[in-house]
């Protein structure tokens, strides 16, 4: 498995709660709004470990982003992004 | 005296405000009218309200049908069907009603409702002017100003519909809410008049004899939620059933602990001067009646304006903020005891009561209205 991308699971598990990620596994498919269900409290959490964790601006990242691209984002989007990145 | 004509999409959230400021303006001499669904209106207006029918019992189903789904979605793809699917073709087909109600009502001013496009569609191609009342404060503040390319695609729909951004008249913006709770900077045509409570009209029955307790908490989630709602009452059940306070929850029937009374309804506005807190979904009137009645809160907040709202009340210092889909019933227990016991948080709501009744309601609303009439 990638090191972001484990890296970055964590971090969503850190977030979310791991009682709700039972039998959900996190892969480069997984999306913020479908799968997760990410709430924007727990994006604002998420975006302060990713930048803790490799100063990467998930806020920036999606201010460049259309309605369609943030319903589609997924994990391995963010891998990527943050893997050209660090 | 002068005619007003409300604006208003079929969600009591939206009706109620305009119930409160339309009925000041009555009681002022003046003469009032809405436009909506009939059906939804009824229960929230005056027996005597004169009502215009731009919604009939079909679309009403169809919409309330499309709700379905939409509470089944998640994240940004409940904000593309809102707009899409809701408040766009609700402007189509409501456009006839209302201009029908502008020709036989010839109102001195439309007052739209934020949701409610077809009001400064219509006024605009007959000339009348317009004005907004916002029912919530959170397109205000914009919470798409950190994603331009989805705020760019809103205005973009707006613009299409018809032709501006027809959200904010530029004549009057009513908001329900105060300072004390929203920041930022805002155009002198923006009044912040605090919650419209005044001449509203509630007519479910509630069992006032059962009200014994000597803590009492509201738990609502307002009349919108879907099936998350159903694990987040739940939790909220375990959470009091070993707290020494009594409850009143609104939710469909199921068992409840000794200290809950559930009601599928109740009369929120009328119960609030018996309560201590109140544990909601964070809609912006349930929100801003409680703290209108001084009260802490636990706002759990689903969607739309919702988290916006919550953040607002986190801000205050007048509530604890939950994760709706995930806040266990210690959560929920640790959070309400939290805003009953620490004295913090209610002083916080009593500022915020404060500025409420600075802002003055529907009084200060009606004067501005009067003042919109005068030109």
């Amino acid at each position: 498995m990638d090191e972001v991308l484990q890296q970055v699971a964590e971090l969503i598990t850190e977030v979310v709660g791991p009682d709700f990620l039972l039998g959900v596994e996190i892969t480069r498919d997984t999306t913020f709004s479908d799968d997760l269900g990410l709430e924007s409290i727990e994006f604002v959490a998420l975006a302060d470990k990713l930048n803790a964790h490799y100063g990467v601006d998930l806020v920036a990242f999606l201010a460049d982003m259309d309605i369609d691209e943030i319903m589609a984002m997924s994990v391995g989007r963010l891998v990527d992004h943050i893997t050209a990145r660090v | 005296m002068s005619r007003f004509l409300f604006v208003v999409p079929p969600l009591t959230g939206h009706i109620n405000p305009t119930a409160s400021v339309g009925g000041e303006l009555l009681a002022r001499g003046h003469d009032v009218a809405w436009v909506g669904h009939p059906g939804t209106l009824a229960p929230l207006l005056p027996d005597d309200a004169v009502v215009f029918p731009a919604i009939d019992d079909v679309l009403e189903a169809d919409i309330k049908a499309k709700r379905e789904r939409w509470l089944a979605l998640r994240g940004m793809a409940v904000l593309k069907f809102f707009w899409e699917e809701f408040l766009i073709p609700l402007g189509h087909a409501m456009e006839p009603g209302v201009a029908a109600a502008v020709r036989d009502f010839a109102p001195d001013v439309l007052v739209a409702d934020q949701q409610a496009l077809a009001g400064p569609a219509v006024a605009n191609q007959a000339g009348v002017p317009w004005v907004t009342s916002a029912a919530t404060s959170a397109e205000l503040v914009n919470p798409l100003q950190t994603m331009p390319k989805v705020d760019a695609w809103v205005r973009d729909l707006l613009h299409e519909y018809a032709g501006g951004d027809i959200r904010f008249s530029d004549r009057l913006v009513l908001v329900y809410s105060s300072k004390a709770l929203v920041s930022g900077e805002f155009g002198d045509e923006v009044a912040f008049v605090g919650p419209a409570l005044t001449h509203r009209v509630e007519r479910v029955e509630f069992p006032w004899e059962r009200l014994t307790g000597h803590r009492r908490v509201l738990i609502s989630l307002g009349t919108l939620n879907g099936p998350a709602g159903e694990r987040f009452f739940g939790q909220a059940l375990d959470a009091v059933a070993d707290l020494d306070v009594q409850v009143v929850m609104v939710a469909p029937e199921r068992p409840v602990p000794a200290n809950v009374l559930l009601r599928p309804s109740v009369p929120q506005l009328a119960l609030m001067p018996h309560l201590d807190a109140v544990i909601t979904h964070g809609g912006h009137n349930t929100v801003c009646e409680a703290l209108a009645h001084g009260l802490p809160l636990v706002v759990a907040p689903i969607r739309d304006d919702q988290p916006t709202v919550a953040a607002q009340v986190v801000a205050a210092g007048a509530g604890v903020r939950l994760t709706y889909s995930r806040a266990r019933s210690t959560d929920v227990r640790t959070a309400l005891e939290s805003v009953l016991g620490e004295p913090e948080y209610a002083a916080a709501a009593e500022l915020v009561r404060e500025s409420f009744i600075a802002a003055g309601g529907a009084a200060t609303a009606a004067d501005l209205l009067e003042k919109v009439v005068a030109g």
